[in-house]
């Protein structure tokens, strides 16, 4: 991490310290958009850092964005920030631009036809009911495209992951003006769905840190048989399990940042296979360490556990990427495998 | 934020990468490839293929010219040895010498230590071993009880090492020996010393393992006499110098390759024709393969820049190992009934070897224990 990565990481702990306590993630679960949070953070412009300025973003690298993403999730922030950076990569690749309020990314059964007429569903759209836009591929006659869609315009039926993040579902009948209608191919929804994966990993790979970390703290806190727990080796042992697979899934993430420019696909794959496969055991071990408090919703380490078992089933559980990991492996042949391994820089 | 565990992501430079051909043309020409490879760095030894080794210049590599090393960097010696590991060369007989003992001996040795043992261990004619553990002493380091008695011109040596591989064969020991009697800080008091295993009064009685093979021994000392200088570093310094090694010991590919045949047998096995299944399976592995190796080189890029990162690399070899053993263990239940020879025999031996993979250089609990540490927990 590089002294400015250092000043962005500080600077966000402050104001999500300030704008992202408990309350605020209960309070958005209830179902109020913590409007005061997502305003200051698009004001110091990480949340779209990479994408030019020219499409509404702030330049600069991918690498502050993907960290905005990986310290909020750290903060279990209820906002679309992964969602609104996809969205905003997708818009630039087409030439469009993104604004400041939240825009997200619908996958489901759309198509379009020569009048512009826009018609489909889909399922689990990340926050539509707290966004201002939708952006969604369409089938045509004439090939895919790209759709820009107001929410204004869409009929959104509120469903929450077990997290209790808005998961909605949306049934769209519109006509779109031109403006809203981007040529665009195949390959679009493989970038949706390896940018999904990637901010999936960047947000467990913070939530993951911050259960080390609480878990690490109530065992110093709390005292049992006259001492703190943490004193017991039973339990350090469990808390060294826990932070070799965070240290693993941190790695993971580090590499999907690293070849993030050219968006590597089987690095993308790699890491939400190891970091989805990391959150069943650390999960296991936080709540264990914490015993009946953590199990309770007073407590905050279920903001990060409930939504590390959402997060690890969205764009592709573990054991579909293990597949696409294996298929890669097995491609050259045995006697080529370690090939592939060293091949991963 | 918890301290030693901040890995770093680190590349491997175009310098070291370019290494990596020429160790594999050397390793096609010299392995025999009738004779199934077994990724573990202790479970094959040649002299002869040391030392053809060493005339690639790839014994020692790190050391400075003047004691006949390449003056290469530690991130060059890392891809040698990741690729040695991972054919599966017979890399027993110089491996502590190259790892451990010369690296020692570059930092706490004499003038005249360093003249007379590191030319010969790089040309492949001096093997090492270590001597720490004793029968009463294994993971509690400190209580060893061989004892160095001072006298005159040196030191008398009494006791006994064990689980000592490749003593019957290697040349020297370096010795972690008593040379005062303990006393209320355990850590003092203790020195490193080279005994020549060849002396007439040391004993060497092989132990076989549970695989049938005899690579490890009980070596016996009966006022063996060291020469002063054959002391490494300072008397008394022995715990500080033991612990200093542990960085290198721990966080290298030996740590989580033991077991990487069963996985190139695996890709073999399911061949063209793979299940989803088995499929999952071998991306899970390669999954963690791939990002402990990022882990391992990131350390490397530590050690190279001068850290000593003793608590990332104590994770390393705890997750690594994890790795080893859960290899072999998922993997024969992933391949149907009618497996191959080839596949069997090396799941088997890498079945047989497992029990070591974390007991040697530090037990798992050990491990665990200094990643507490660095969590703040003790």
């Amino acid at each position: 991490m590089n002294e400015q990565q250092r000043l962005i990481k500080e600077t966000l702990h402050r104001l999500l310290t300030d704008l992202c306590g408990s309350d605020i993630v209960n309070q958005a679960e209830a179902g109020q958009f913590p409007q005061k949070l997502w305003d200051t953070l698009t004001e110091t412009g990480l949340t779209v850092a990479g994408i030019p300025e020219a499409s509404g973003g702030s330049g600069g690298d991918f690498d502050d964005s993907l960290l905005v993403i990986r310290e909020a999730a750290r903060f279990a922030a209820p906002v679309p920030l992964s969602e609104h950076f996809m969205a905003g990569l997708i818009l630039s690749d087409h030439g469009a631009s993104i604004g400041t309020d939240p825009v997200t990314v619908a996958a489901g059964d759309f198509s379009i036809d020569e009048q512009l007429r826009l018609q489909g569903s889909a399922e689990n759209v990340a926050f539509a009911r707290w966004c201002h836009q939708i952006v969604l591929v369409a089938r045509s006659t004439s090939g895919l495209k790209l759709c820009r869609v107001n929410c204004a315009d869409v009929e959104i039926v509120a469903n929450n992951n077990m997290a209790g993040e808005p998961r909605d579902s949306v049934v769209i009948d519109v006509t779109l003006v031109p403006e809203e209608v981007f040529e665009t191919d195949d390959a679009v929804l493989n970038k949706i769905r390896l940018l999904g994966a990637v901010t999936r990993c960047m947000m467990m790979a913070g939530a993951l840190d911050s259960v080390l970390e609480l878990s690490v703290q109530y065992s110093l806190e709390r005292s049992q048989f006259g001492r703190p727990i943490a004193k017991f080796q039973a339990i350090q042992q469990q808390l060294a399990v826990l932070a070799g697979e965070v240290a693993a899934s941190t790695m993971a993430g580090h590499a999907i940042v690293s070849s993030f420019d050219q968006l590597d696909e089987l690095d993308i794959a790699i890491g939400k296979a190891r970091i989805g496969e990391s959150v069943s055991s650390c999960t296991d071990i936080a709540h264990q360490v914490h015993g009946a408090m953590g199990y309770t919703m007073e407590h905050s380490l279920n903001h990060r556990t409930r939504r590390l078992w959402s997060w690890r089933e969205e764009y592709g559980n573990e054991r579909e990427w293990q597949i696409q990991v294996g298929k890669a492996f097995l491609e050259g042949g045995a006697d080529n495998l370690w090939d592939t391994v060293t091949n991963r820089r | 934020m918890f301290k030693g565990l901040t890995f770093e992501p680190f590349r491997l430079p175009e310098e070291a990468e370019s290494i990596r051909g020429e160790v594999r043309e050397f390793l096609k020409e010299e392995l025999d490839q009738s004779v199934l490879p077994n990724s573990d760095f202790n479970a094959g030894d040649s002299a002869e293929f040391s030392r053809k080794l060493a005339a690639k210049g790839w014994i020692g590599m790190t050391w400075p010219k003047e004691y006949g090393g390449a003056g290469r960097s530690f991130l060059e010696r890392y891809v040698v040895t990741e690729e040695l590991l991972a054919a599966g060369a017979p890399v027993g007989c110089h491996w502590i010498a190259d790892r451990q003992s010369g690296p020692l001996l570059l930092k706490f040795g004499t003038e005249e230590q360093k003249n007379r043992f590191l030319p010969q261990i790089v040309a492949g004619n001096y093997f090492f071993s270590i001597g720490m553990s004793e029968p009463d002493t294994g993971s509690d380091l400190a209580s060893i009880r061989t004892s160095a008695t001072k006298t005159e011109g040196g030191w008398l040596l009494n006791g006994s090492k064990i689980w000592t591989s490749y003593a019957h064969t290697n040349h020297f020991m370096v010795t972690l020996v008593r040379s005062e009697p303990a006393s209320e800080n355990r850590h003092a008091g203790m020195s490193q010393m080279i005994v020549d295993l060849n002396d007439e009064k040391v004993v060497v009685t092989g132990i076989k393992n549970l695989a049938g093979e005899e690579d490890f021994n009980q070596v016996f000392f009966d006022d063996v006499f060291i020469p002063d200088e054959m002391v490494v570093g300072t008397p008394g310094n022995g715990w500080e110098q033991v612990m200093s090694e542990l960085g290198y010991e721990r966080s290298g590919p030996e740590r989580f390759l033991s077991a990487f045949r069963v996985l190139v047998e695996f890709a073999r096995e399911i061949g063209n024709d793979p299940s989803d299944e088995q499929l999952a399976l071998l991306g899970r592995l390669s999954a963690h393969l791939v990002t402990l190796r990022r882990m391992s080189i990131s350390v490397a890029g530590m050690l190279e820049s001068g850290k000593l990162p003793s608590t990332e690399a104590a994770l390393i070899k705890d997750l690594g190992n994890s790795f080893e053993r859960m290899v072999p263990e998922i993997i024969r239940l992933a391949v149907p009934g009618a497996a191959s020879r080839r596949f069997v025999d090396t799941l088997n031996e890498c079945i047989l070897h497992a029990p070591s993979f974390t007991l040697r250089g530090g037990t798992r609990e050990i491990l665990k224990g200094v990643i507490a540490r660095g969590l703040g927990l003790r």
